[in-house]
């Protein structure tokens, strides 16, 4: 199912008031406005069974983005169509054929077990019998949730509670998947099994999945195009490794040698770290071979390594660097 | 939908279960009120004093049977963002809210009903006069006021979507209609202006005519006129919530996340 979204703009009325007991009466009848621009003339078009992310600092407007693509919040001017259905439309088939995990949010009944929201949105989603067994059955091997069905949601910790919410969000085979922030504040581990998860779904079933995330190594893992968005305006979409090659011009050469001489290293490259037997160099991506020969021509080298920089230096140049990235 | 509604309501007697104080709490809870006010009246009336019991405790089990909690539900979940799960599932929220009331009711009932033909065998001010007629009558005057109080606190919650802490709204009118729904006191004992006004606003239709119905107060062509005003008040909340859902989602900023 592919998605299209053209000039999408929303604009928030936010109401400023106090809090209080007196002021929720009192706004009934006066009340003050400011107007946020969230999101502004964005467009791009998603391919059926592509994961792409959505990548932006907190308050850039990719989860109001994503509230509009799921059809919760109404676009204040612009076209969605996602695999052919104008989400605010709010119809039943279209419900039927996506989904939305919110990292910060619960669908799952807090009080009970999942067990009892898996049935509950088998009924919803009006799942057959056979079809929820086998495709729990598969969400159960996939997420190792065995031992968590029937255990109360509250008491299950955060990660064990996420990957409930993922077979709760995937019961009704989905086409498209909106997952906002689903690694958020999860370990190291369980944000690795996660990712494992989303890509081997995706791999299997061609779901059309659209992924906000702050965590770099999320997007580096899943995804081979980003959407950067800032300020509610569209900066850059496209491969992540174009966008690295396009902001950091350099790569990282770690060249370990014997001793390292204390010697001005200008004509090699920029210095990042100077360690017993090990140098690290920030080189510009066309002098790559160039130095490497250097080194090896004049040094004694027992391991050359060149390496691309970290993903979260990129992003944040984009930030940084609106001009550059369009 | 009728399999969906049977899930439903497994589902929230669960849920209930997992709330075993707070559900024993809002059964007895709910009798301390109408008892210490029937007090106070049997007070003031010693020579009425029969009458006084039936109608609070009618009171109690009508109060009850079309108790209405949605609103607390709406603007929390709609100020918390959970509601968002709602809105994305291809079923109408109000039907999960709809299910809720069933069960909750059916306990209360279940719960209710024995203890009160126990004791009405040793007390018999408890026992009510009621013929067929008019026991029909009195349990579709319960259920119209049950949707009418169930409407209209649903309507104030989606009022969640303009106004955080809409609840606070909700409890003026919750005061208001202490009176005029012959919580306080029979509408009869109201002065004749209050009565009058009371015919047409919704509280009355909410609580106070289940209960004269079965007292017997009301009579006649009034019974007539009650279940008029009970159905352009369901009528009419019905339509009110249609626009506000409609509207609400437009405005609605489905916060958090």
């Amino acid at each position: 199912m592919s998605i299209q979204v053209n000039h999408l703009n929303k604009h928030f009325q936010v109401h400023v008031r106090q809090a209080g007991w007196a002021d929720a009466v009192r706004s009934l009848f006066k009340r003050e406005y400011k107007v946020v621009e969230a999101v502004k003339d964005v467009s791009f078009s998603i391919q059926p069974g592509e994961i792409v992310g959505f990548l932006g600092p907190n308050g850039a407007g990719k989860t109001t983005t994503m509230k509009m693509l799921a059809g919760l919040l109404h676009p204040t001017s612009g076209e969605i169509k996602v695999g052919g259905y104008v989400p605010f439309e709010q119809k039943a088939d279209f419900k039927k054929m996506m989904s939305l995990v919110m990292g910060q949010k619960s669908q799952l009944i807090w009080d009970i077990p999942p067990m009892e929201t898996f049935l509950v949105n088998k009924a919803i989603y009006e799942i057959d019998d056979s079809v929820f067994r086998h495709t729990l059955d598969e969400l159960t091997e996939l997420l190792e949730l065995e031992p968590l069905l029937t255990r109360p949601t509250r008491n299950l910790s955060l990660g064990q509670r996420m990957k409930c919410e993922l077979a709760a969000a995937l019961l009704h085979r989905p086409k498209v998947l909106f997952l906002d922030e689903p690694t958020i504040g999860l370990d190291v581990h369980t944000q690795e099994k996660v990712r494992q998860f989303i890509a081997k779904y995706n791999r299997e079933h061609k779901t059309t999945i659209l992924l906000t995330s702050h965590y770099m190594g999320d997007v580096a893992a899943l995804c081979d195009r980003v959407i950067i968005i800032n300020h509610g305006k569209l900066l850059y979409d496209g491969g992540l490794q174009v966008l690295a090659e396009k902001l950091t011009p350099y790569k990282l050469l770690e060249v370990r040698i014997p001793t390292v001489p204390q010697m001005s290293w200008d004509e090699y490259g920029e210095v990042v770290e100077i360690d017993e037997g090990k140098i690290i160099l920030r080189v510009q991506r066309d002098r790559i071979p160039e130095v490497s020969a250097k080194f090896l021509q004049n040094f004694e080298v027992h391991d050359l390594n060149i390496q691309d920089p970290p993903m979260e230096e990129v992003i944040t140049l984009a930030f940084q660097e609106e001009s550059h990235v369009s | 939908m009728f399999r969906k509604y049977m899930v439903l309501l497994r589902m929230k007697y669960v849920e209930m279960f997992a709330y075993q104080l707070a559900t024993i709490v809002w059964v007895v809870g709910a009798m301390i009120q109408p008892l210490i006010t029937m007090i106070v009246w049997m007070n003031i009336y010693p020579q009425e004093s029969d009458s006084f019991v039936l109608y609070f405790t009618l009171l109690i089990l009508v109060e009850r049977m079309t108790s209405a909690w949605d609103v607390w539900e709406l603007d929390r979940e709609i100020r918390e963002g959970t509601f968002s799960y709602h809105i994305v599932r291809p079923m109408h929220p109000i039907h999960w809210a709809i299910a809720e009331n069933i069960i909750y009711k059916g306990l209360f009932l279940a719960v209710l009903l024995p203890i009160w033909i126990i004791v009405a065998f040793f007390v018999p001010a408890l026992q009510p006069h009621m013929d067929w007629a008019q026991w029909g009558m009195f349990v579709v005057a319960i259920l119209l006021g049950a949707a009418i109080r169930f409407l209209f606190s649903y309507t104030c919650g989606l009022l969640g979507f303009w106004v955080t802490k809409v609840s606070a709204i909700y409890g003026v009118f919750e005061a208001v209609s202490l009176f005029f729904s012959g919580r306080i006191a029979p509408l009869s004992l109201l002065p004749p202006v209050m009565q009058e006004i009371s015919l047409y606003l919704p509280f009355r239709y909410m609580i106070g005519f289940p209960v004269e119905i079965a007292t017997g107060a009301v009579t006649g062509e009034a019974v007539g006129f009650g279940f008029l005003g009970s159905a352009v008040w369901v009528s009419l909340l019905l339509m009110v919530l249609g626009l506000l859902w409609r509207a609400g989602l437009k405005k609605n900023q489905a916060v958090g996340g």
